[in-house]
């Protein structure tokens, strides 16, 4: 027979309701940063759930892999997409938001009307039972028993994701890497020796030497490669002629 | 505490661990073998192992146990059938797989840029598509002879996992194709979702996760049946979505249009002959003695299914969507032979899959064919004239059609009729009036498509039939040839069905 301490019911009815609610936050927060903190949450929620009843090596699995592990992972990802980046909430297909909410309330009220009335029928074993040998040694004679072949079938799908990562983001470099020494040779041998000594610093001397004024050849004109080509893609290139001389105010006004 | 060691009958798993072997030679093959060789070698190894799991499985069809792999696998007549129309679809789709013109030189390159271009150069391809096909045709394998939920859900993302890669893997309209791919990837994950919702329901019910407890525990009566109930219907949903029966089907057009052609038409066929097995299975062997649960529920979903593929099909513009919503009223066809419930709906539901699976196979490598400078042309409108200019190729497709359409003298025919009359037998008569009304208005938009390649005058736009490889030629000649003579001589194929097709309990 299964019993329910009191300490149990006061843990569950303190923290069940805010699993629920983090839960549903997860879908109504804008951000993406709070809805995995979020998730983060609810993950815990359930592992203590899952230490309180008995299956203790699940809950500390739950923490170790699901809440440090993946996401961890999720957090790394959110990072370099950018925390600021915020999806697009428009609507391609109008109306179909009201259409979504009356569908998942109509389907969540099913479910706890149908739930709430189901009762087990039986006793529960409990885990009591079934720890009899020892959690982690009970798991064990399962998976290595029972369920091997499911358990061996898991390892070919690991195989199939990783292979699958690698088709998706695995680039091949088309050409080889130059080395430094095949660089300089190309600069010597190039077409101008102007390349020997490096790139032009940018900026035109003594008035402007920021890193998006291109800097002045001898004759005057504007020397393109002394900028990054980022910038000039970006269009934050400013022209370098306002900042010849003949351009210049120059006249002196005297402060005091 | 005493450990048992398992015991598992390695002769009845072997071509499933086949598959699985040639897989990760594949993935080594990947890993270490030179560039140049390497799709000759992946061919090679990926047609080999098909071959030899096809042998191990003629090795073991009389055999039947329910102790394969310590409960978690059944071997039976049924199984073995299923089994083997995997592989015989799987090898034909390889051939179709083969010819790389349908696949990216490098998936990792942003569409439209210098990289991408560099790699078209290069002529580098993406030679993992062997392997992760037979990854896929392992979950495929594994999918209808497993007995218990949890086998049943590794299984299934075994077989969708390498799908959901292959599908934004297209050569050109690469956008699309990998738009596809999320899509799949993302309504796939919902629906295992269900699915294992569902196995938590059941466990519930029966304290049980094997089909046997299940079945056990429904002809015990015990329990509650909110429980059963749920875990039918959520279970069902991840199998409907699977098959693509309304109104879980929203991903298949999308799919279908932007997947690698050739890699659709192995999804098409084998996917659906895996997922139909597992429901068979599950519908016979588990749910069979509640039966009042789910048939109205099941029927319901059967005639709409059957209704909206066949009405929706008419408005298409693309030849590829067209099939794909073929491919649903299929689906509803053959949801005909689950609610049938009886041996003759068993025989029945097996013969349409492996008609229905090598039809597929062959009209999309038809597809692979029409092309002009950008690629592959998909547009109806453009295949107008097609049988002035190649005869040949068009009264394939034509052909394929008709059997599709289930006109006499081809599979589809002998498929649609079993499988009403079965049907029938069973006093589902809404089932037989829905399906022959859905196949009547099918007819009409593939007859439309047969008199458009005929009867109009070709359009002057580049449009052209290239001259397919002997391994696409091999293909498209076997498929039709089998089509053909399951449609004028389908009596050793039936009676082969009959006499062996069973499940195990």
């Amino acid at each position: 027979m299964l019993t329910i301490q009191t300490p149990e019911a006061v843990m569950f009815w303190f923290l069940a309701p805010l699993a629920v609610i983090s839960a549903i936050g997860m879908l109504l927060v804008k951000k993406a940063v709070h809805s995995a903190l979020l998730l983060a949450w609810v993950m815990i929620t359930l592992a203590i759930f899952y230490i309180a009843q008995d299956a203790l090596f699940l809950g500390i699995v739950q923490i170790v892999v699901y809440t440090g592990a993946v996401m961890m992972l999720f957090l790394f990802i959110l990072m370099l997409v950018g925390v600021d980046a915020s999806d697009s909430l428009t609507e391609t297909i109008r109306g179909l938001r009201p259409i979504a909410i009356t569908a998942a309330l109509g389907f969540g009220g099913l479910l706890v009307s149908l739930i709430g009335r189901a009762t087990l029928g039986r006793e529960a074993a409990g885990l009591v039972d079934a720890n009899s040998e020892g959690n982690v040694q009970a798991l064990a004679k399962l998976l290595f028993s029972t369920y091997v072949w499911p358990f061996e079938v898991v390892s070919a799908l690991l195989i199939t994701a990783a292979l699958g990562a690698m088709v998706l983001a695995h680039h091949q470099r088309s050409v080889p890497r130059a080395t430094q020494r095949e660089q300089a040779i190309a600069r010597f041998r190039g077409a101008s020796l102007g390349s020997a000594a490096g790139l032009p610093n940018p900026g035109v001397f003594a008035r402007h030497n920021a890193v998006d004024v291109p800097a002045l050849l001898p004759d005057g004109s504007a020397a393109p490669n002394s900028i990054s080509a980022t910038l000039k893609a970006r269009g934050d290139m400013l022209e370098s002629t306002q900042f010849e001389l003949s351009e210049v105010d120059n006249t002196v006004t005297e402060e005091k | 505490m005493t450990f048992t060691a398992p015991v598992l009958n390695y002769a009845q798993l072997a071509p499933m661990l086949i598959v699985l072997g040639g897989a990760l030679i594949g993935v080594l093959i990947e890993a270490f073998g030179p560039r140049a060789s390497r799709h000759a070698s992946q061919l090679f190894i990926t047609v080999a192992s098909l071959v030899a799991a096809f042998a191990a499985l003629v090795r073991v069809r009389n055999q039947s146990s329910v102790d394969a792999a310590m409960g978690s696998v059944g071997f039976d007549g049924a199984g073995v059938l299923l089994q083997g129309t995997i592989l015989i679809i799987a090898l034909l789709s390889v051939f179709l797989i083969a010819d790389q013109e349908n696949f990216t030189a490098l998936a990792a390159a942003v569409p439209g840029s210098s990289e991408e271009r560099e790699s078209l150069q290069l002529d580098l391809r993406v030679t993992e598509v062997y392997p992760l096909t037979l990854f896929a045709v392992a979950g495929m394998l594994l999918f209808p002879v497993s007995t218990d939920l949890i086998t049943l859900f590794v299984a299934l993302e075994m077989l969708s996992l390498p799908l959901y890669l292959m599908a934004g893997l297209s050569r050109r309209r690469r956008l699309m194709s990998q738009e596809s791919a999320l899509k799949y990837f993302l309504l796939g994950a919902f629906s295992s979702a269900f699915l294992l919702f569902g196995v938590a329901y059941l466990y519930g019910y029966s304290n049980s996760v094997t089909f046997a407890g299940i079945q056990a525990s429904i002809t015990g009566g015990s329990g509650n049946d909110v429980f059963l109930l749920l875990g039918i219907a959520f279970i069902s949903v991840g199998l409907l979505f699977k098959v693509g029966a309304v109104p879980f089907h929203a991903w298949s057009p999308d799919v279908y249009q932007g997947a690698p052609t050739a890699i659709t038409g192995f999804m098409a066929a084998a996917t659906k002959v895996a997922a139909f097995g597992a429901i068979l299975r599950i519908f016979y062997v588990a749910f069979a003695n509640a039966e009042w649960q789910w048939k109205p529920a099941l029927v319901l979903i059967a005639i709409v299914t059957m209704v909206f593929g066949s009405v929706v099909a008419i408005t298409q513009r693309d030849v590829k969507r067209m099939l794909a919503y073929s491919s649903i009223a299929h689906a509803g066809f053959l949801l005909a032979g689950v609610i049938a419930l009886s041996k003759s709906g068993l025989d029945a539901s097996i013969f349409y899959l492996f008609a229905y699976g090598i039809a597929t196979v062959g009209a999309f490598g038809v597809v692979t064919l029409v092309r002009d400078s950008a690629g592959e042309v998909t547009d109806l409108n453009r295949w107008s004239g097609l049988g002035k200019r190649s005869p040949l190729v068009a009264s394939v497709f034509a052909f394929f059609l008709l059997a599709f359409a289930g006109i006499p003298l081809t599979s589809g025919f002998i498929g649609k009729f079993s499988i009403f009359s079965a049907a029938y037998e069973t006093g589902s008569t809404a089932i037989l009036i829905a399906g022959v009304l859905s196949s009547a208005i099918a007819a009409f938009f593939y007859i439309r498509v047969i008199v458009l390649m005929f009867f109009k005058d070709p359009v002057e736009d580049g449009t052209s039939v290239v001259i397919p490889s002997a391994l696409t030629t091999t293909t498209i000649a076997v498929t039709s040839l089998i089509t053909l003579i399951l449609g004028i001589f389908p009596a050793p194929l039936i009676n082969f069905i009959e006499s062996s097709a069973f499940f195990i309990r």
